[in-house]
């Protein structure tokens, strides 16, 4: 049961990396010289704001499932971690379940901001919000990862 | 034309404007403010209630229970934190929250952030005890 749980977390968690990605890259500024575009031009070539009610329910759902593994980490996992003294492991949990937490607290803004209609004078704090909520998924997902793999990884 | 750019299309109407700013207000109370609770219940440890795995008991004392086996305090952060969040957003007049600049928005949940990693690089310059 616990592994089912934490496989949908893990192709959940792929599907709010991919959309959130998307969207971060649509944000930067770019140059809008016509010709050739780049792939990158090309990933980023999405409407932005049909993202961000997608993204606000995979991070929820996301989330909720992280909260159900969680205390199988706190028994098993985190006091194996503690007897390996794997200190930083367990420091980068911590800081795993930080990042989701502001993260659920900045939905609700980052949500009303992409909301219609969009105001240009609102485009800056919108990437912004959108680039740090990025950086939030990113860094819960490489964790995520590390630490599920962490026997194999420092064996 | 950027996918931004061709989301915001024409000019807002005045009154979509408003009801953007107005809607955009409570939701700038709520996050900032969940975002600073939820950094000060961590950091002063202030769960509403200790869930012990374990057991598969919640308690609401304020008091660790040791006997219970290890507990999770973080879906009480997130409790006190979204308690106090919803209170504020709906506390705060209108007036003052529609007024905010919009700034806010990310300018806090980012110090928030910084401020968490900063506090917790505790993790990996300690040594163990």
């Amino acid at each position: 049961m616990i592994t089912t749980l934490l496989i949908i977390h893990g192709l959940l968690a792929v599907a709010l990396l991919g959309a959130i990605t998307h969207q971060a890259f649509s944000v930067r500024a770019r140059t809008r010289a016509a010709g050739q575009r780049s792939f990158v031009d090309q990933f980023s070539g999405v409407n932005p704001a049909v993202y961000a009610t997608p993204i606000m329910l995979l991070f929820i759902v996301t989330c909720i499932g992280g909260a159900f593994l969680y205390p199988q980490y706190r028994l098993d996992v985190r006091p194996t971690l503690e007897d390996l003294q794997y200190r930083a492991a367990n420091g980068i949990f911590e800081i795993k379940e930080h990042m989701a937490a502001i993260g659920l607290g900045m939905l609700p803004i980052y949500v009303a901001y992409w909301k219609a209609p969009l105001l240009a004078s609102h485009s800056v704090t919108r990437r912004y919000l959108t680039w740090l909520l990025a950086f939030l998924v990113w860094w819960n997902f490489l964790i995520g990862h590390i630490l599920n793999n962490i026997k194999g990884l420092f064996a | 034309m950027t996918g931004q750019a061709a989301a915001t299309g024409p000019a807002a109407a005045p009154t979509q404007t408003a009801a953007s700013n107005q809607a955009a207000g409570r939701a700038l109370i709520f996050s900032a403010t969940f975002g600073v609770v939820y950094g000060l219940c961590f950091y002063y440890n202030w769960p509403l209630f200790a869930y012990y795995p374990q057991v598969n008991e919640a308690h609401f004392s304020g008091q660790l229970v040791e006997t219970l086996g290890p507990p999770i305090l973080w879906y009480g952060w997130l409790a006190t934190a979204g308690l106090v969040a919803v209170a504020a957003a709906y506390l705060v007049p209108r007036a003052v929250s529609d007024r905010l600049w919009h700034g806010w928005a990310w300018i806090i949940p980012a110090a928030v952030v910084v401020v968490i990693l900063i506090y917790e690089r505790r993790w990996f310059v300690t040594p163990p005890q």
